[in-house]
């Protein structure tokens, strides 16, 4: 959508709501990519610290 | 048996255990699952095991025992593991040995040695004995003493059942590494072939098996798998679909010798009729028409007879549209939609008749792919889902310490918030009744999660205004009246070119998916952007589901990021 005239924001950025509550579920612990979850879990990392290792 | 095998000397297999039938399947060094066939040369190998002089017989050869030697041959009996006798429910072993209480299992009376003697033999013991000749022929097959392997298990297997299957297979001398439910291990067979793209969908896995049917609904969010409903039916099975060509044919023969007694009601003739109308039904999923024919079916008469496709697709109707029924059920319980459903994988050994194929395929929309063989060529043999699963994750976790997958499987890591809305862009326009919502997370995904898309922005290129927002998908229903206003429905995967256009829909589409934008979450400005220019969104939600997104013009330097601060820690928002 076009910018309208007017719109000014602390650096370009305007948070407005919040994300509604999420749901508590299990996944399941199974595949490359739970794998790849479970560990930057337990190491408490991020996905870019979890990429550049 | 050793505590705990060292992981660099561990021989791993997948093991799929049915009540009916079982597998055993391997990874390959190049990493492709292979099912591995017993020395009778099956694949699927029928759970059951027979005992004859002291000698014991186990899959097909012990199931052809059923004629001669029911009371010695035990079969059906995954489902007693773990359970009280007053439980369970024994009526599938009615036609081989009984189970029978025995202090707080179950057990079976069998003359399994060569003296002239009953023995009561617990269920977990039976099991060992399964299980050990499952090890050894996969130990025959690769050369190589098997020691561990990964066994699928029913969602609604307890944790008491899967402690007595643990406990059956370590004096089987296999470590399990890990359980992992049956429907997951079919969705991880068809994510692991190399041609496989990873995508977020929902995927129903039909399980028609033997002596129950279980279907689940499985969200998948980037390889990460949660299963959203599962439900379990113990009347719409494969052992149903046998009835019904055994009814066809025992009516036949009866019309042929009226004489003669009703097979049925001769032990050894319903057993001969069992086995042929099962072999009858694998026949029909083949052809288009199959031979039954029998020795001595009862009275010393001899009968052969045909049956064609669609004969047995009439007889068996009641039961086809019941199975998609229950599959339909599944999702709804998912409180979801026909619509939502990206995928239906069939699975079990029923999976294979064609009808139950175009049955499901007819209770789903278009857009939804069916996968089993007679409608998707590259579909995987049904059969050999959970243990093709099984074998992956048998090659991912065979390295790892026992103790670090009991830590990873721990509900501390398991137990994760799911997104409860899809988190995306608005597209054409900033307002929320015109604007197009463009998902980019979808409902139900994990977190954290990070999703990169890249979207069009206004063809005149200029200042352009992002606006991130929650939507809930809705079902519109428009009447095919007149001229039906349209609403363009957004399909939520990456292709950014389909905002532009205005593809019509179908016209006699009266159901379809829309997106109501319910929370703006916030605004951002991109300046300058070139004509045709497309912008790339990348945004992170933490597990306190905080946002941070990031905007940039592709090829462009610079671009905005932004902070939304975590919905728990400032709650009251609207």
């Amino acid at each position: 959508p076009v910018l309208p005239a007017g719109w000014t924001a602390e650096k370009d950025f305007k948070p407005i709501g919040h994300l509604s509550h999420a749901t508590d579920r299990n996944i399941e612990p199974v595949g490359p990519h739970f794998l790849a979850h479970a560990r930057r879990k337990r190491h408490k990392r991020t996905f870019s610290e979890d990429d550049r290792i | 048996m050793s505590a705990e095998n060292d992981p660099a000397q561990r021989v791993a297999i997948g093991i799929s255990f049915g009540n009916s039938y079982s597998s055993i399947g391997f990874t390959t060094g190049e990493g492709k699952a292979e099912v591995i066939a017993n020395e009778d040369g099956d694949r699927q190998i029928p759970s059951i095991l027979s005992y004859i002089e002291g000698e014991e017989l186990h899959g097909g050869q012990a199931k052809s025992q059923f004629v001669r030697n029911a009371k010695n041959t035990v079969a059906y009996f995954r489902d007693f593991l773990g359970k009280e006798f007053k439980a369970i429910d024994a009526s599938p072993c009615h036609e081989s040995a009984h189970p029978i209480e025995k202090d707080s299992t179950i057990a079976f009376k069998v003359k399994d040695t060569a003296e002239d003697k009953v023995n009561e033999v617990t269920v977990s013991e039976i099991t060992t004995r399964h299980l050990k000749r499952l090890r050894n022929s996969a130990t025959y097959y690769l050369g190589k003493e098997v020691n561990s392997a990964v066994i699928t298990v029913p969602t609604n297997f307890s944790d008491v059942q899967k402690e007595a299957l643990n406990k059956a297979a370590k004096e089987a001398g296999i470590e399990v590494l890990q359980f992992i439910n049956e429907p997951v291990a079919a969705v991880l067979a068809y994510d692991a072939r190399p041609e496989a793209k990873l995508a977020d969908k929902i995927i129903v896995v039909a399980d028609l098996g033997g002596t129950r049917s279980d279907v689940a609904v499985v969200a998948s969010r980037g390889g990460i798998y949660t299963i959203l409903a599962a439900l379990h039916d113990y009347e719409v099975t494969g052992l149903k679909l046998d009835q019904v060509l055994i009814d066809y044919f025992a009516k036949e023969f009866l019309k042929k010798h009226k004489s003669a007694g009703d097979p049925r009601e001769d032990a050894r003739g319903l057993a001969k009729l069992k086995l042929e109308c099962e072999s009858v039904k694998k026949a029909l999923s083949i052809g288009t028409s199959a031979n039954f024919s029998v020795e001595s079916l009862v009275g010393g008469i001899d009968y052969t007879a045909t049956i064609n496709r669609t004969r047995y697709d009439l007889l068996g109707g009641k039961l086809f549209s019941a199975f998609s029924r229950l599959v339909l059920h599944a999702v709804e319980k998912a409180q979801l939609d026909p619509l939502d459903v990206t995928e239906v994988i069939l699975a079990g050994g029923n999976a294979h008749t064609p009808k139950v194929a175009s049955t499901i395929t007819n209770a789903f929309p278009e857009t939804t792919t069916v996968l089993a063989p007679s409608t998707t060529p590259t579909a995987i043999n049904p059969s050999e889902l959970p243990v093709r699963g099984a074998a992956i994750q048998a090659s991912l976790i065979q390295e790892f310490e026992l103790g670090d997958i009991e830590q990873s499987t721990h509900p501390m890591v398991t137990v994760t918030p799911h997104l409860s809305h899809a988190v995306g862009v608005l597209c054409i326009s900033g307002d929320e009744s015109t604007g197009v919502f463009h998902a980019i997370v979808d409902a139900e995904t994990p977190l954290p999660v990070r999703r990169t898309a890249i979207i069009a922005t206004p063809r005149e290129g200029g200042d352009v205004l992002i606006k991130l927002a929650e939507g809930a998908r809705h079902i519109k229903i428009t009447k095919p009246e007149p001229k039906p206003k349209k609403e363009k429905a957004e399909d939520d995967e990456d292709d950014d070119d389909s905002d532009d256009d205005d593809s019509e829909e179908d016209e006699e589409e009266i159901r379809e998916k829309t997106w109501k934008i319910n929370n703006v979450l916030s605004e951002a400005a991109i300046r300058g952007v070139k004509k045709g220019g497309k912008v790339e969104v990348q945004i992170n939600i933490g597990a306190d589901l905080g946002v941070n997104a990031i905007y940039r013009e592709v090829g462009g330097k610079g671009g905005v990021r932004g902070i939304i601060a975590g919905g728990k820690a400032a709650n009251g928002s609207a």
